[in-house]
């Protein structure tokens, strides 16, 4: 090369940019507008698809909501006959599905593979056992309502006359089928009518807790004991027998804690007193005695308004005598209703036989699907070695969990909102699931996995959720029926007709509770996690358990007089031994707990669950046996002084005697004539003016049963950070609306008040004028406004706002700073574009959802009319199963929140503040009032 | 700090006063009659002196280093958040601004000695003013850098003055913490032009007594020309004077408002009207408690017991005593208001002070301030520099879990029980008040070193006035 001239240096110091600029950094993105638009698309504006996700197979209709094809919140779908609010899992399944540890790829052992490859293998593999009549091949799923599926299942056992369908599901309510099934002769489902019961008596039945009917059930039991809207007449009155305080006995009038094995023995002295001959009578304690007295009495004056629910964790008899108890009340058809449970699905086979039959080397091809056994089976044997015996074994699920590890194959799934698919809800509608966005990675559904068994795996999940239906619809015109149906989320009146049972069977004896020298444990469903299927979900792993407050992690929940013998504290670790296993976790000292019986919660402790949800909690499952799923007994245990994590989100419990949850007799409520004398104290600032709207919400303190779907919902609605165990531990969880739980009486069985707190939005906010820059102010609609961008981080606003309502970022939990990889670019597809997501150092705090009001108010704006009464719905008010959060415009005299603020019961929480907050309470309703420091359970 | 005499002055004085009888009037305060050149020599040869003790090296590389770890405190904070700290959710203040509040309060006192001892007349300031002004110079200063480092988004701090800004917004007047940043800011610019105009004249005296060189033309340029001509004096005198009496109500004022940034909110045991009061009076206890423990090693290390006497200590230990008695009191008074106005929240925050996570701190901070200072009681604790030192010590501990008490108390006990929450301080929060502390030292050491420590012009006053008797 000759010397450089000026061309050569203007050459070379080209190439050198051009080189630099390519080399590295990000590949330019190519912006470009649309082609062809989306029909119906406007950017920027969302777009509002019916679908479904499921829980335990069970339909959770929702309207989901997307932005430009993403889908961003789920509420719920208020056609939709089952629809009653939303739960946490349902709030959270948005982040479930831009989660970044989901299996993005077919995977053969450790490499990845891709699907061609798997039917390469897995077609001929087929045809082998086609010609075997099917035999060795076995199918295992999880729980599943799916009409579409069973028909492909059914279709595909006939074609494999010897191949068996197993299903597994850790939570199943095998008992509650089985106990119909002694009761009528039919295996049924009862579906409870709490809206038309006065008097509920709950065997262990945690129906108000998580599951796939909590919302149904919640509506229902809420309607109970509303006492706005319709005129209340009667009020319901719930009577609990459990081990470990649920959901369902914290909302209890009148508890009585007893162990698991011993409520068969209670229910058959409840059963003796209506008549049931030949069970056996036990001795009984005093206070035992005056509740059973009592709930005894109170069944008899209810008849026919009184209903008896058996908890699935309850063995069968107990459920033919709930059943028993039901009819001789006259509760049949009225209080409790039947749905058929054997008609649609082709009969599946358990877990047992699947482990036999391995056992037996008679299976040579396992499909597992839905389901993830390593982890949850029970502790009787280990299928993770004995899938090792299995010679070809294919893991089909979202995540590559603890099964796909052991599988020769693992194929991803679809997430429910990328997935044409079908399910029931609660109610037994068919509800359709369509999906809101493409498949995000390599997924397939399950039908697509099981055309593999009709020659390929490449079906068309649309139309074979189609063909099915063109069959079973029996509709003249299926286009019409199927675009009818799919819009509005279900097909109508596909709910099952509710069977009319025969006269239940008496009652038999149920076989005397073996007393044991040790502890009884108790096995529960995770109210966040599930059986474990949410673990990996940071939303739900970071939301407080209702009734323990405890998040990332689970303990051994140990009543007061226990923890007292054994000279445990919280978070002592506790070492329980049952036969040959043995597992330590830490202790939690739990109120109103069953002395004798140690709570523990399924779904933690997942080895390979991914990022966010590993190692979090410990697994209690190998305690757990395939023939006593819910309970064990003889349990050993041995307290140590090493202390475990134990993270809660309030630390206190008790009230002080303030004045903070009020409460009132329904009687009361009825015929008091005390006008409210709310004095509320002078200021020295004007009263704003409101010329439009003037926002306010009332919360419903008598209905709300503590669920914290409000919670989740918000979270997802407004983009609220999870900050991570180590930061909840510090105190600094950020969740814009909490649930304040308090415990009043004695530890052992004391009542459970819930409180939400959301922000008050007060007239004479305390944090207004102390902010220095102005950051905090009131907005021309009644709304106290955080300005996030004016805000500079004094705090100045949350130390003096009483009710402790804002969050601060102490770090940039929402960017550079989130916990662990919650700063993936795919979990930010799921933030609200409506919301912006704050900073580091800037408070944030509940905004009454004003992306909301704004976009309501500019759509009556360019449709030229006022907003209507109800328009304007909170986040928190949708998700909420029993409506005990209203919200709407307090200018409005007709609205709702007016009339219930001009209601006698109503009032302003730490109102002598002078705070005038926009929030308002209404008091907490009980059957009987439970005053302050009175015995619980007294009264009646 | 060569040349020791075989007896310290203190022993001098206790023969003549064996010899004499107690003294009395300014006798008491300069003991020996001294010639206006001693004066100038016992202030100025330390500072002029070229080699400098063991000591002061070891202290100045201690607090150094103290400085550094501030430093890195700092650039830590500014780099992860304030996240670093111990903070949570109820309890978003904690250490920072109970450092502020200490620091203030420390920064109070020299102000006042100077301005209040000035317009009572009270003559025997003068061998203490110098570096309680000096003191509250540099606690001011430090306390004023907390509020900053405090905030979520510090680089916008400057968004508390009013200022004309694109945003078309203004400060919050309604915020106390805008009066606040008003009455710091007053206070520091006023505390450093009270310091310096009353440092002029000796630096004059250190100019004409340096070595020709750098350090004259420092000397030289930061007197200002000062040529000692009666005009000088006059007009340094009616400004002096002016500025003290403005001085009073500035020191009133920024405490005041520091109680406000509390009281003016509604939260228990914050919302007290008795705050700004009971922190001027606080701030007042702890700045002179800072000055007893700053006066005694540097009466000590520069072997100023002349200067500073024994009966100044006794002084201001009565000071400090009255001091402790109005602090009982006004403990007393807060408990006495809770129970009265009848309110739950404030009745049972008093309890969990007493009985509460935080109890152990409680009782030690009553030690601290209002029990231990009785030993002030005996003129011989007043009069014994290690005894006074003792009590000194154990009042700005007192005073420092005070602030740290009124700052976590409340948050952690707040009026929703479901909220509450105890604060725990992370090393973070400890390296920054220990750095503070160090670069306060640091600071100090460099003034002893560089300006005249005592006011040369004014012991002189008071030593010609001690001639006539």
């Amino acid at each position: 090369m000759g010397p450089v001239n000026r061309r050569t240096a203007l050459k070379l110091m080209a190439a050198s940019a051009a080189v630099s600029a390519g080399a590295c950094g990000r590949q330019p993105e190519a912006i470009v507008p649309y082609v062809n638009m989306p029909e119906r698309l406007v950017p920027g504006e969302p777009l509002a698809f019916a679908t479904a996700v499921t829980l335990s197979g069970v339909a959770q209709p929702v309207i989901g909501q997307t932005f430009d094809g993403r889908p961003t919140k789920l509420e719920p779908n208020g056609d939709h006959p089952a629809a009653s609010g939303s739960d946490a899992f349902t709030q959270a399944a948005i982040l479930s599905l831009y989660d970044p540890d989901r299996s993005k790829a077919v995977r053969k052992g450790a490499d990845t593979a891709s699907w061609d490859g798997f039917a390469g293998e897995f077609l001929p593999r087929i045809e082998a056992h086609r010609a075997k009549r099917g035999e060795g091949l076995r199918i295992l799923t999880g729980p599943s309502t799916s009409p579409t599926f069973f028909d492909q299942i059914s279709t595909l056992l006939d074609r494999f006359p010897e191949a068996r369908w197993h299903q597994w599901d850790p939570l199943g309510e095998e008992n509650v089928l089985a106990g119909a099934e002694l009761a009528f002769g039919r295996r049924l489902k009862p579906v409870y009518r709490f809206d038309r019961a006065r008097c509920v008596v709950s065997l262990d039945a945690d129906f108000l807790g998580a599951g796939p009917e909590q919302t149904l059930n919640a509506a229902r039991f809420g309607a109970g004991r509303r006492v706005w809207g319709a005129k209340a007449e009667g009020f319901l009155r719930l009577h609990v027998i459990e081990p470990v305080l649920s959901l369902t006995g914290s909302n209890a009038d009148h508890r009585l804690a007893a162990r698991r094995g011993r409520v068969a023995e209670l229910a058959q002295m409840i059963a003796a007193r209506f008549g049931a001959e030949n069970l056996p009578e036990g001795g009984i304690e005093e206070d035992a005695r005056i509740f059973l007295e009592r709930l005894v009495q109170e069944l008899s004056a209810h008849r026919g308004q009184a209903l008896v629910v058996a908890g699935a964790a309850q063995p069968p008899e107990v459920h033919a005598l709930a059943h028993w108890l039901n009819e001789t009340l006259g509760g049949l058809g009225e209080t409790v209703e039947f749905l058929p449970a054997d008609d649609e699905a082709p009969p599946a086979a358990g877990l047992r036989e699947l482990v036999d039959d391995i056992d037996a080397g008679h299976v040579e091809t396992l499909l597992i699907s839905g389901t993830n056994p390593v982890y949850s089976a029970p502790g009787d044997f280990d299928l993770a070695e004995l899938l090792g015996k299995v010679p070809f074994t294919v893991h089909h699920g979202l995540y590559r969990n603890e099964t796909a590890a052991r599988t020769t194959w693992h194929l991803p799934a679809l997430h429910d909102l990328e997935a044409w698919s079908d399910a029931r809800a609660g109610d037994g509608t068919v509800t359709l699931i369509q999906p809101l966005i493409t498949p995000l990675f390599r997924g397939r559904s399950l039908f697509s996995v099981l055309g593999a068994f009709f020659g390929t795996l490449d079906a068309d999940d649309r139309e074979v959720l189609r063909a099915h239906w063109r069959r079973a619809s029996g509709a003249g015109d299926f286009e019409t029926w199927w675009r009818k149906s799919l819009r509005a989320g279900f097909v109508e009146g596909s709910a099952p007709q509710s069977v009319r049972p025969s006269a239940a069977a008496v009652p038999k004896p149920v076989a005397p509770a073996v007393e044991d020298e040790g502890y009884e444990l108790v096995f529960r469903p995770d109210t966040k996690l599930w059986d474990g299927d949410f673990a990996n979900n940071a939303w739900l792993q970071e939301l407080p358990d209702p009734v323990t407050k405890l998040v990332w992690g689970n303990a051994a929940l140990v009543s007061p007089s226990d923890a007292l013998n054994l000279g445990i504290e919280d978070g002592n670790l506790l070492e329980i031994s049952l036969g040959e296993n043995r597992l330590m976790l830490p202790a939690m000292v739990a109120v109103g707990q069953a002395e004798g019986a140690i709570g523990l919660a399924l779904g933690y402790g997942r080895p390979e669950a991914g990022v966010i949800g590993s190692a979090v909690g410990v697994d209690v499952n190998p305690l757990r046996r395939l023939d006593a799923l819910w309970h064990a007994t003889g349990a050993e245990l041995r307290a140590t002084s090493d202390r475990g994590r134990l993270i809660r989100t309030q630390e206190h419990s008790d009230m002080e005697g303030r004045e903070i949850i009020r409460d009132l007799s329904f009687a009361d409520f009825l015929h008091g004539t005390e006008e409210k004398d709310e004095e509320v104290p002078p200021s020295l600032y004007p009263d704003w003016d409101y010329p439009d709207a003037a926002w306010g919400m009332v919360i419903d303190q008598s209905v709300c049963i503590g669920c914290s779907a409000c919670v989740t919902a918000c979270q997802s609605e407004n983009n609220i950070p999870v900050v991570g165990p180590e930061e909840v531990e510090r105190g600094r969880e950020m969740h814009w609306i909490r649930i304040d739980r308090y415990f009043r009486g004695e530890p052992d069985a004391a009542e459970v008040l819930f409180q939400p707190v959301p922000c008050m939005h007060c007239e004479k906010a305390p944090c207004e004028p102390v902010c220095p820059v102005e950051a905090s102010v009131h907005d021309r609609e009644g709304l106290n406004v955080q300005v996030y961008n004016r805000c500079i981080g004094t705090r100045f606003c949350q130390a003096n706002c009483p009710y402790k309502v804002r969050r601060f970022n102490f770090y940039g939990y929402g960017d550079e700073q989130a916990y662990e990889n919650l700063d993936d670019p795919l979990y930010q597809a799921a933030a609200n574009p409506d919301v912006s997501v704050r900073s580091r150092g800037v408070m944030e705090k509940c905004t009454y959802c004003v992306q909301r009001i704004s976009r309501a108010q500019q759509r009556a704006d360019r449709e030229g009319r006022e907003l209507d009464e109800g328009e304007v719905r909170t986040a928190c008010q949708n998700a909420c199963p029993t409506q005990a959060i209203v919200f709407g415009d307090t200018n409005r005299k007709d609205s709702l929140v007016s009339k219930l603020k001009r209601a006698r019961h109503e009032y302003d929480l730490l109102g002598e503040l002078g705070t005038r907050p926009r929030t308002s309470y209404l008091a907490r309703i009980r059957a009987v009032a439970a005053s302050a420091g009175s015995e619980p359970g007294e009264g009646a | 700090m060569s040349g020791r005499p075989t007896t310290t002055p203190d022993q001098a004085a206790d023969q003549t006063e064996a010899r004499q009888g107690p003294l009395r009037g300014p006798a008491e305060y300069l003991p020996e009659p001294m010639s206006y050149e001693a004066i100038t020599s016992e202030v100025m040869n330390p500072l002029l002196m070229t080699r400098v003790g063991r000591i002061w090296w070891i202290s100045l590389l201690v607090s150094l280093a103290l400085t550094v770890m501030m430093v890195v405190s700092i650039l830590w904070l500014f780099a992860n958040g304030i996240g670093v700290w111990g903070l949570n959710q109820s309890n978003i203040w904690g250490f920072a601004i109970a450092n502020y509040v200490w620091w203030i309060g420390i920064g109070n006192a020299g102000t006042l000695i100077s301005s209040m001892l000035l317009l009572t007349r009270q003559r025997w300031r003068a061998s203490v003013n110098r570096f309680a002004e000096a003191m509250t110079l540099f606690a001011a200063a430090i306390a004023g850098l907390y509020p900053i480092l405090h905030l979520g988004r510090p680089w916008f701090f400057y968004w508390l003055m009013p200022y004309p800004n694109t945003m078309g917004v203004w400060p919050q007047w309604r915020s106390p913490l805008v009066w606040d940043f008003f009455a710091i800011a007053s206070y520091l610019i006023f505390s450093l032009l009270f310091w310096y105009t009353g440092l002029i004249p000796d630096l004059a005296t250190a100019r004409d007594r340096a070595a020709p060189g750098l350090r004259r033309a420092l000397y030289g340029f930061m007197s200002f020309g000062w040529t000692g001509s009666a005009s000088d004096w006059l007009r340094l005198e009616s400004f002096y004077k002016t500025a003290a009496a403005m001085a009073v109500p500035l020191v009133f004022s920024v405490h005041s408002v520091v109680g406000l940034d509390f009281a003016a909110g509604l939260a228990p045991g914050w919302a007290e009207t008795i705050f700004p009061p009971y922190f001027v009076i606080g701030a007042a206890y702890s700045g002179f408690a800072m000055v007893v423990t700053l006066a005694i090693p540097i009466r000590w290390a520069f072997n100023l017991q002349g200067l500073v006497t024994r009966s100044h200590l006794n002084v201001m230990g009565k000071m400090l005593l009255f001091l402790s008695l109005i602090m009982t009191i006004s403990y007393a008074t807060e408990w006495f208001m809770a129970w009265y106005a009848g309110s739950e929240a404030e009745r049972d925050l008093v309890l969990f002070k007493f009985f509460g996570a935080y109890a152990p701190y409680y009782w030690l901070m009553l030690a601290c301030n209002c029990v231990i200072p009785l030993a002030l009681w005996l003129p011989v604790v007043r009069r014994t520099p290690k005894l006074i030192l003792g009590v000194a010590l154990a009042i700005n501990l007192g005073m420092w879990l005070e602030r740290i008490l009124i700052t976590t108390t409340t948050p952690s006990h707040g009026h929703l029980p479901s909220s509450w929450q105890i604060y725990t301080p992370t090393i973070w929060d400890w390296t920054l008040w220990f750095g503070t502390l160090g670069f306060f030292t640091l600071l100090f050491l460099i003034f002893v070193r560089l300006v005249p420590f005592i006011s040369l012009h004014e012991v002189k006053q008071f030593d010609w006035q001690r001639r006539r008797g």
